[in-house]
């Protein structure tokens, strides 16, 4: 019984003109989308390759240890086109540097673009699938209490739950319809540009993506049928809906972080600031300690140098110097450099307190804003692209266990920073005699440590899964109301 | 007639039971809007005050050495407006700060009390509530305006009297106009009496005409949607398509084209890219510093004995302010492109009410992007007034050497601008200038006129297609 009455109202769904519309435009919309976010997306591949690129190749210009600064970048990840989440918002690169830690910052990026809102593949799913499935469900019941055709219906042998089980079931198999079309045309299109490449993890991703919107529009979907249940009239429950839809979709995404940004305000950053400058002093002292506790001491004499340029990354190296300068460079980087390593650690302390405070505000708007089930979709998306917050925080943990890596590198190739080659490529006698205009050769670092950042599904998975178990439970939770509704409704 | 149709639409709406959804929602998001706009105008104002004095501080700390004045770094802050009640812009994801010596401007930066890390949202001012929310009860007001009566039997009847289909239109078009207008009428009453009676802003009469001028900009948008939904009821026969054919046409207009800009920019591939600057700049550098020569002999020697026989001051000011010259317009191009980028994805999106009304009431309210490049002008002005009040007060003084280039170091040890101290009132202070209203309605008056425009279309459609509309 269940079985027929979905299939006949799947049929009659689909020829309605509200159907035909909505499909009809996310068809035309993906087909619009998908190439220009997948143009950007190139774009962004190519401005990503570049900079490797360049990274590499000043890496090969490397002639002295100190000068090992490379900048590394998140590749840009290919679902973004699906989920354009923190993407544009986050800085992408961080720099490697043995004097500080890389931290999670806003992107450098043009500003001025923040003019703009979102712009990705989910708007379809989340703005006109979502209303479609409002719409295919505003007069399921109230509609056909108004044709009097529902009294029919109950007048045979089927139970109330059969009916509405069977409206459910047909609204879920009409909306899959342009989610799935929506979805395989999305992807040969994005499949036909050459620089996207699907690994078999993206693929994991792409159907979760897909099960994801299925049950959010479906919880959309329930939502109407709520209301249609609940109300008399066809038209009050589509007005209900519409407002419910429009609080959702604008209301509670915005007003969430409006409001987070009331209750927990963030502190300046000059505080953050003052406590950097005091540190500051710190270390110099701590130097200067340290210094005294080695027994080394600095030569006093012509402190004559010149440099040379093109030493990697833009900086430059000591190229010859009096003896006195280089006793007091070999001095000052070993004793310094240790120090500066490990005031580096208590830095990042300070500014992980500070953006600790940033991360608590955002969580705050984001629970309150799970009310929505827009919002719940749309963690879930960007969690599954790649392009949400924890995606970029694992990118910073990854870099600086990376930096350990380098500085340790480092650390081994120059004694603990106390060799000439940490910041000259010259021998105690070449820095007297070499001539003018000489380059030295660059340093062999074929064993320097490689960054590799892959982004982990585990883990992707995990953070999907609460989201997802919500959105199931708002499913639950609006057709069991439906169902109370339906069972007390008055079908004359 | 015709005031008997208004009426009718009147209380018919009224009563209705959207008419309550909508007022309740409308009050509650405006009087939201006034509250939060209070607790945070009081916050910015006070770090923005904090942060000029200071600053302030700074400079007349310079002025007992006249050169010093040329090489303190003056960091000028965005100042909030009480107007950003009605139209924030934006302006809380665009640069805040300006920091700048005599030679050169950084980028314009965010800083101060910001978290990068929330996902980008709108601040629920005026301008979002009219564009997202009341745009969207136009169109529940209007959907069934035609087709609903017609299904009713209604409209027949309405007819079989002697009054003209045009007076019902234009009735019905008014009813709906005036049903909108009472709670956001009733919405900005409560926004603006929350915002008098917190004492927190100040309005001026000039403020009070600009929020008149928003106000009106506001029913001229809503306007278009009510055509809209009355153009799309009088094509249909059925509400319900009517309905469905409207919600996509408003998410089209106002979501999804407005969002489309930032793409259409990012795809032309000429988007700035931050790490480019800064090679280009330290290409800058090599070349200048690998042609010391060009700016005069010994132009890469200086030290600070000005009788040391190494130094040439003149040559070592030339190479100093070409260097700072190209560094300048390395950092002016990737600026303009970065605007560029902007305004192009902004006149792109112009097709969608939504931005035009955006745009012109930024204007009006002389918030959002355009006060960003206004101010970055400003202080262009104020850089090259304050570097031609330290020349003039230079000139005083025989003991300098009268160059002024951005090594500071070198500058005061050679004397090579003056080191007297100066009086602190007449050095010149940056003060932002708002665009008057007269001159913010020019600005704007392309986008009042789209807007118009708009509606006269809209109308023109609705008319034509009523007048052949099937009333049975």
């Amino acid at each position: 019984m269940i079985w027929k009455i979905a299939k006949k109202e799947f049929l009659l769904n689909l020829m309605t003109f509200k159907f035909a519309v909505g499909t009809i435009l996310s068809i035309v919309l993906i087909c619009v989308f998908v190439p220009i976010l997948a143009k950007a997306y190139q774009e962004r591949l190519k401005v990503y390759n570049e900079n490797v690129a360049y990274n590499q190749r000043e890496l090969g210009k490397v002639t002295v240890y100190k000068n090992i600064t490379p900048t590394v970048y998140k590749p840009p990840p290919v679902l973004a086109v699906f989920s354009e989440g923190l993407e544009k918002q986050l800085g992408n690169s961080a720099t490697i540097q043995y004097d500080e830690v890389p931290e999670i910052s806003g992107s450098a990026a043009n500003h001025y673009l923040s003019i703009f809102s979102i712009f990705d593949a989910s708007l379809i799913f989340k703005i006109v699938i979502s209303v479609l499935a409002l719409l295919v469900a505003y007069d399921a019941v109230s509609g056909e209490r108004e044709r009097g055709t529902l009294r029919l219906t109950l007048s045979n042998t089927a139970a109330r739950y059969q009916v509405l089980l069977g409206k459910m079931l047909a609204g879920l198999m009409v909306l899959i319809v342009p989610i799935t079309i929506s979805f395989i045309l999305g992807l040969i299109i994005l499949l036909f540009f050459p620089m996207v490449e699907l690994t078999g993890s993206d693929w994991i991703r792409i159907g979760f993506m897909f099960l994801a919107s299925v049950v959010f529009v479906a919880a959309m979907y329930n939502l109407g049928l709520l209301f249609s249940s609940l109300a008399r009239r066809s038209a009050t429950s589509l007005v209900l809906g519409l407002f419910l839809w429009i609080i959702f979709a604008v209301v509670i995404p915005n007003g969430s972080a409006y409001l987070a940004t009331q209750v927990v305000p963030v502190e300046s950053e000059d505080r953050i600031n003052e406590q950097l400058v005091s540190l500051q002093r710190e270390a110099s002292r701590e130097a200067a300690r340290e210094l005294e506790r080695s027994g080394k001491s600095f030569m006093s004499g012509h402190s004559e140098r010149s440099d040379a340029p093109g030493g990697g990354f833009g900086h430059g190296y000591v190229r010859s110097g009096s003896e006195a300068f280089i006793h007091n460079q070999q001095v000052k980087y070993s004793i310094n450099v240790p120090v500066e390593i490990k005031y580096a650690d208590r830095y990042a302390q300070v500014e992980d307190g500070y953006l600790r405070s940033l991360f608590e505000q955002t969580r705050l708007a984001g629970n309150i804003s799970r009310a929505s089930p827009i919002t719940l979709y749309e963690n879930v998306m960007s969690a599954l692209a790649g392009t949400d917050m924890v995606s970029f925080r694992q990118f910073i943990d990854v870099v600086r266990e990376y930096r350990k890596d380098i500085i340790e590198y480092i650390r081994s190739r120059t004694d603990n920073f106390t060799s000439l080659s940490f910041f000259t490529p010259c021998t105690k006698e070449e820095l007297k005699t070499r001539p003018k205009g000489d380059t030295a050769e660059p340093l062999e670092l074929s064993d320097l440590p490689r960054f590799v950042y892959q982004p982990d599904i585990v883990s992707t998975l995990g953070r999907v899964v609460p989201d997802l178990a919500f959105l199931m439970l708002g499913n639950v939770l609006f057709f069991a109301l439906a169902f109370v509704a339906f069972l007390r409704y008055d079908v004359r | 007639m015709i005031r008997q149709i208004i009426h009718k639409e009147i209380l018919e709406n009224l009563l209705s039971f959207r008419f309550v959804l909508s007022l309740v929602l409308i009050i509650l998001l405006f009087a939201v809007s006034g509250f939060v706009f209070v607790g945070k105008y009081k916050q910015r104002s006070s770090d923005y005050w904090e942060k000029t004095n200071e600053n302030l501080a700074g400079l007349s700390e310079q002025s007992s050495r006249l050169y010093k004045l040329a090489f303190y770094e003056q960091s000028v802050w965005r100042k909030p407006k009480p107007l950003s009640l009605c139209c924030e812009g934006f302006e809380k994801t665009l640069p805040n700060c300006f920091t700048f010596d005599v030679f050169s401007a950084d980028l314009p930066e965010i800083k101060g009390r910001s978290n990068f890390t929330l996902s980008r949202f709108s601040s629920i001012d005026w301008v979002f509530i009219v564009s997202m929310i009341l745009s969207f009860l136009a169109l529940v007001f209007t959907y069934d305006s035609l087709s609903g009566e017609k299904q009713d039997g209604t409209l027949r009847q309405i007819l079989a009297n002697t009054i003209p289909r045009h007076q019902v239109l234009l009735g019905k078009y008014l009813g709906v106009v005036i049903t909108i207008g009472i709670p956001m009428f009733l919405g900005l009453l409560v926004s603006l009496i929350i915002v008098v009676a917190s004492n927190a802003a100040v309005l001026s009469g000039l403020d009070w005409l600009k929020i008149l001028a928003i106000i009106l900009l506001s029913f001229l948008y809503l306007s278009v949607f009510i055509l809209l939904g009355m153009f799309v009821s009088s094509r249909t026969s059925q509400p319900a398509n009517s309905m469905v054919i409207l919600l996509l046409l408003w998410v089209v207009f106002v979501i999804l084209i407005p969002s489309f800009g930032r793409i259409i920019s990012e795809i032309s591939g000429k988007a700035p890219d931050p790490a480019q600057l800064e090679r280009k700049l330290a290409e800058i550098s090599t070349e200048i510093w690998s042609n010391t020569e060009r700016f005069g002999e010994r132009a890469g020697n200086a030290s600070g004995n000005l009788s040391w026989p190494g130094n040439n001051p003149p040559a070592r000011a030339r190479l100093r302010n070409a260097s700072a010259n190209a560094h300048n317009k390395a950092r002016q191009d990737y600026h303009n492109k970065m605007l560029a980028q902007a305004f192009t994805g902004r006149n792109l999106t112009c097709i969608s009410p939504t931005v035009i009304y955006q745009r012109a009431s930024e204007i009006v309210a002389g918030t959002g992007i355009n006060r960003i490049v206004s101010l970055h002008r400003q202080i262009k002005e104020y850089q090259a007034v304050l570097r031609q009040y330290i020349l003039s007060k230079d000139a005083e003084d025989p003991l300098s050497l009268h160059l002024l280039f951005p090594e500071e170091y070198l500058v005061g040890a050679w004397r090579a601008i003056s080191h007297n101290p100066v009086d602190f009132d007449t050095v010149p202070k940056f003060r932002e200038q708002d665009i008057g209203l007269t001159k913010s309605l020019g600005l704007a008056v392309w986008d009042i006129g789209l807007l118009v425009l708009f509606n006269l279309v809209f109308f023109a459609a609705t008319f034509v297609s009523f007048l052949r509309y099937d009333v049975r």
